[in-house]
């Protein structure tokens, strides 16, 4: 049993094949069936997740539940070979990651209700996709990581390609054009760090890196540091794209604008966090003096991001536009969180992620549950929803006031602790980024109160209120929310303990 | 008692949930009753902390951790000191009342249990903000109260005037939120702590620069100059007057807009260590309370007027405090609290006697068939107008003398002015609707008793209220022991000072009577030689439209713009690169045959890169 327990993630991570091969089993025309047996197989990995969490040791500075194999081996003429392991584990920094995605995932399984055609296809994409989020997380090994972030990849890009709205050959073009790039630059950087260091295993590389020696060797040789540099820069690229930072966000727009509601959960929800992860997995742990020597630049790029996407989001018409943008700006107080290289701030940057996670997946939950229901998700065509409507109203004025940062709810958490952290480094930036506050509620308000409040246009009168289907898992999403704004603890306490260590690093 | 303390703001919470859930099974009498209980046992639990905060017992603190991060633990925590206790008589007994009064008020609205739902999480938010020993924990339930009133002014959300209002407000406060929340980080940063007791303690001790002791000073009171509707942001306050009478009664009259004032009492040692802040607490007040004023002369609906003076009655305390008057300035709070919760509930009776009209222009004569809510109405004029032996004139006393023993002439000159503004508006608002004859159309209907009586109880505070502090400075003694700071001002009050405040009263009164009674002055008479002076207070000098022309316009300019910029510059930077794409893809294509699946073979493509890397690893090893 132990030794069974010893490799929960990897469990975890492949449980979803479960329900893969269950699928395969079921008629593509018995929808019904399809759609259950699909949301059924994202039952395990939730299930092992908060497994994983009730048995997660908060104190511990080791990674836990790590296991290592031989994978495969490649003879080098000069009688070297480079050996490539399968390694895995949790720390505090992927263990509230591994959870929440768990959580979203079955919760878009749930919106995944709405599609129409090829049930089946869709929810064998979406269990592979769920297989490679839940092992990015999990993955302690450069390559192994590379592997599960492309299958994320290629599951992403049928989902928008094929279930999409009118235009989403287009979003799904775009998306693979940026991602495609993205992972270049990353496949890069990771071929640097196995050509320099002859390992691509995390904790080796870690202690590596750690090692006085090998600072002084690097520090002695300035191609080598140039070669560092150049890796670490890659790095930042690869995973801003994903994140995404400011220019390289046009792509999630169609995204969000593009793909089924149920994909934008996943997306805006999980996929996203990908990049916030990448930067601090591999920019912050690996490459601690590149990035505080970089930290002004990140803190910049995260101001931009902040006040660039509430500006924008300010202007759009059409609902899905607006959270996009919104997410842009979130995304912003994550750099923000990274920036400031403390534990506040990185506790920040990793309640953002969890909360950004919770609040966007409610958001694009009621989207999907509206546009069931409307047809349409452009403003100036909604208005006055709160009569016909006055429960999805109210989840979605809920959502929103914890999209602006409502103390109360998770969001608070985040923004207050990254602002607190960068306060500490950079605070003239802190202070200007606190206006993206400001302009949160700006924004939230014109759409929120856009589409529910004022006069009743009697266009929807025929559509019902929630259903129960729908008002659980919004009220699920409403509940983690609450519960992380009002008892932060929870998803802070398993954290502290890595974050100190990191920061340690840095700091040594 | 003081122990348990920290139930009060519980009760109303539940209320809350069982309201918000059981919205569809309670009626509205059921509904009415759930709130109203959980408010009365508030107020009960806080009359008896009150009693023992009187008989002199020890402050109480509690607290307990909220969040760890790293070394540092954040511990909010429930504090009763005599400040706090007051201000849980204060807000559960007002919110109590208006609990009940509401019951008529909203008769038939049809959503009557999620009103009652937003008070009861408005009345928990309130108490839970004055009981918090943590500026993080202050913070929350300061921004809580702002989602409330927000609910509250929007809960007619049918009505677009409403949906502006709501909105607005909610934008308007965050800009001054953002204010406090800076000052926050900032103390967290230079003493290490979000607690009070700690914050002060540091400050006191020199630990802290005296620059960014000011700099934080000048941030909390931005955060109170937003929530108590000082200049600049005062804007919101008259619009919210959209929500429903009782709330503007409880929440922008009485409790939530007070919170500013009380923010900066709570803050207070904070801003004695900066005679920066100092200046600008009181300059801004006496501003304020002048320019508010000036508005109220010329609106016409009942409950703008009254929105314009609670503007400038918080520009009273703010004046004080910033004149050092800490007694003073919570001592204006209580007062006023009472009399102009009284005065917006008998607006509110008045506006359903009258179906829902607001025009003072169309009212009048009401004394004749509702001889009640009149006397109600004149006792909170009495009382706002400082007329002896009302509450106000004590506490607009204490203000004043604050103002002039701090040495401040000029803000005491403002002071006086405004307070013959006062006594006029006032005074012309009570002619207007309840002397002369009615000049509106219909019947006038009847008040439920439900609302008659919430107005009876506060009437007698706002009546006697002032007696605490007279003969004997009982009151502004008994809330700055031990805190160390000065009960009253130092040395001894001229005589003439009270006698000057009451003729500027009387002279407002007067001078109301002979323009609106007996008509030997007509206002038309008075506007005609400066009318663009009138036009300027009617148009409330415009500042909605500045704001409009130079804030909102200009914001609405750059998003345009950054939407273009986002849709052709940025954009274009990915059809730059999607074009370098398709030349290699084209390349591609000619040896294949360019099929959507290739897609697919993407992560293969990576693993074939992969391995061109390790040969090029081998070249460089």
């Amino acid at each position: 049993m132990d030794s069974l327990i010893k490799i929960l993630p990897t469990w975890i991570a492949f449980s979803p094949l479960l329900g893969f091969f269950c699928l395969l089993w079921v008629p593509r025309n018995r929808s019904g069936w399809v759609k259950g047996v699909g949301m059924l197989s994202t039952l395990p990995p939730l299930l092992l997740s908060l497994f994983l969490y009730q048995r997660f040791d908060f104190a511990s500075r080791e990674v836990q539940f790590s296991h290592t194999f031989d994978w495969f081996h490649i003879p080098l003429p000069q009688g070297q070979t480079w050996s490539f392991s399968y390694s895995m584990g949790v720390d505090g920094l992927s263990m509230p990651l591994v959870v929440m995605t768990a959580v979203i995932a079955t919760l878009a399984a749930t919106a995944s209700m709405y599609v129409k055609k090829r049930t089946k296809g869709y929810f064998l994409l979406f269990t592979l996709l769920e297989v490679g989020m839940l092992g990015v997380f999990m993955a302690r090994n450069l390559l192994l990581f590379f592997l599960f972030f492309e299958v994320t990849l290629v599951a992403t890009f049928f989902l928008i390609g094929i279930w999409g709205l009118v235009h989403r050959e287009k979003a799904a073009n775009q998306f693979l054009l940026y991602n495609g790039l993205g992972s270049a630059f990353m496949l890069i950087a990771f071929i640097g760090i196995m050509v320099l260091f002859q390992t691509l295993d995390f904790s080796r590389l870690q202690m590596v890196l750690n090692n006085p020696q090998t600072q002084m060797a690097l520090a002695s040789q300035p191609q080598f540091q140039t070669l560092i540099w150049g890796i670490f820069i890659a790095l930042v690229i690869a995973f801003g794209i994903k994140l995404p930072i400011f220019p390289f966000h046009t792509w999630m727009l169609k995204v969000h604008a593009e793909a089924p509601p149920s994909v934008v959960m996943i997306h805006a929800g999980v996929l996203l966090k990908m990049g916030a992860y990448g930067l601090i997995r591999f920019g912050v742990e690996l490459f601690p003096s590149q990035l505080r020597e970089a930290a002004v630049v990140l803190a910049v790029l995260g101001l931009i991001n902040i006040l660039y996407g509430a500006v924008l989001a300010f202007v759009q018409q059409d609902l899905r536009r607006v959270l996009a943008y919104a997410s842009v700006s979130h995304m912003g107080i994550i750099l923000f969180g990274i920036a400031s290289l403390n534990v506040e701030g990185l506790s920040g940057a990793v309640f953002q992620a969890v909360s950004h996670g919770f609040i966007s997946a409610l958001m694009f939950f009621f989207i999907g549950s509206l546009y069931e229901r409307t047809r349409t998700t452009r403003i100036e065509e909604l208005g006055g929803l709160a009569r016909s409507m006055p429960v999805l109203s109210g989840v979605f004025l809920a959502g929103g006031l914890a999209l602006l940062g409502l103390p109360g709810m998770s969001g608070f958490v985040a923004e207050f602790l990254a602002f607190l952290g960068l306060f500490q480094t950079q605070p003239i930036l802190a202070a200007c980024g606190a206006i993206g506050l400001i302009l949160a509620a700006i924004y939230t308000l014109r759409a929120v109160l856009g589409t529910t409040f004022g006069p009743d246009r009697g266009t929807w009168s025929g559509p019902a209120d929630i259903r129960t289907y729908e008002a659980a898992p919004m009220f699920i999403l409403l509940a983690l929310i609450v519960l992380v704004g009002v008892y932060p603890g929870v998803l802070g306490d398993p954290m502290q303990t890595t974050l100190q260590l990191i920061v340690s690093r840095i700091g040594g | 008692m003081l122990e348990n303390a920290w139930t009060i703001p519980l009760f109303p919470l539940v209320a809350f949930f069982l309201l918000l859930f059981g919205r569809k099974s309670w009626g509205e009498k059921a509904a009415a009753w759930v709130g109203s209980l959980a408010a009365f046992a508030s107020l009960a639990v806080s009359a008896g902390v009150l009693a023992e905060r009187l008989s002199g017992a020890e402050n109480s603190l509690l607290s307990f951790s909220w969040l760890t991060l790293g070394e540092t633990v954040i511990r909010f925590g429930i504090e009763v000191d005599p400040l706090n206790a007051l201000m849980l008589l204060i807000v559960s007994l007002i919110s109590f009342l208006v609990h009940v009064y509401s019951y008529g008020y909203m008769k038939g609205d049809g959503r009557v249990p999620v009103f009652y739902a937003y008070l009861s999480l408005f009345t928990f938010s309130m108490l839970g903000l004055v009981v918090s020993a943590n500026l993080l924990q202050l913070y929350i339930f300061w921004e809580l109260v702002g989602v409330c009133s927000f609910l509250l002014i929007g809960f007619w959300y049918f009505k677009p005037e409403a949906k502006q209002a709501a909105k607005k407000a909610f934008v308007v406060t965050r800009i001054g939120d953002i204010g406090l929340f800076l000052a926050l980080l900032l103390a967290f940063w230079y003493t290490g702590s979000l607690e009070l007791g700690p914050i002060f303690a540091a400050v006191e001790a020199g630990q802290v620069p005296a620059e960014m002791v000011t700099l934080i000073a000048v941030l909390i009171f931005v955060g109170a100059i937003g929530k108590s509707g000082q200049f600049p942001l005062h804007t919101w306050l008259p619009d919210a007057m959209e929500g429903p009478t009782p709330v503007s009664a409880l929440i922008h009259a009485a409790t939530m807009v007070a919170a500013g004032v009380y923010l900066v009492a709570r803050t207070f040692p904070l801003f004695e260590a900066s005679p920066v802040a100092l200046d600008t607490v009181a300059y801004v007040g006496a501003f304020t309370a002048i320019f508010a004023a000036s508005i109220g002369l010329v609106q016409n609906d009942i409950k703008r007027v009254l929105a314009y003076s609670t503007v400038s009655q918080l520009g009273y305390m703010m004046l004080a405090l910033g004149s050092a008057g800490y007694a003073a300035g919570a001592f204006h709070l209580m007062t006023h609290a009472f009399f102009k919760a009284l005065l917006f509930l008998a607006a509110g009776a008045v506006i359903v006697a009258l179906h829902h009209q607001q025009d003072i222009r169309k009212m009048g004569g009401l004394w004749s068939t509702h001889p009640g809510i009149g006397w109600l109405f004149l006792i909170g004029c009495l009382a706002i107008s400082g007329i002896p032996p009302f509450s106000g004139f004590f506490s607009k006393d204490e203000v004043l003398a604050s103002a002039w023993m701090d040495g401040r002439p000029g803000v005491f000159a403002v002071g006086v002015v405004a307070a013959f503004f006062t006594a006029f508006y006032m005074f012309r608002l009570f002619f207007l609707v309840f002397t002369g004859s009615f000049r509106g159309e219909g019947n006038r209907g009847s008040v439920p008793k439900s609302m008659l009586w919430p107005m009876g109880i506060l009437a007698v505070p706002a009546v006697a209220a002032g007696f605490v502090e007279y003969p004997t400075p009982f009151f502004s003694r008994w809330l700055t022991e031990g805190t160390g700071l000065a009960a009253e001002a130092g040395g001894t009050v001229p005589l003439w000072l009270p006698v000057l405040a009451t003729l500027a009263s009387l002279a407002g009164v007067a001078l109301a009577w002979a323009m609106y009674v007996k008509r030997v002055l007509p206002a038309d008479d008075l506007t005609k030689p400066i009318p663009w002076g009138y036009r300027l207070l009617k148009n409330k000098y415009f500042i909605d439209e500045i704001y409009a022309k130079g804030v909102v316009l200009p914001y609405r300019w750059l998003g345009a713009f950054l939407r273009g910029f986002d849709r052709f510059v940025v954009s274009g930077l990915v059809r730059f690169s999607a074009g370098i794409f398709r030349t290699v893809g084209r390349i591609g294509s000619a040896i294949q045959n360019g099929q959507a699946q290739t897609y697919a073979l993407v992560s293969l493509v990576g693993l074939v890169l992969l391995i061109i890397g390790l040969t090029a690893g081998r070249l460089f090893g």
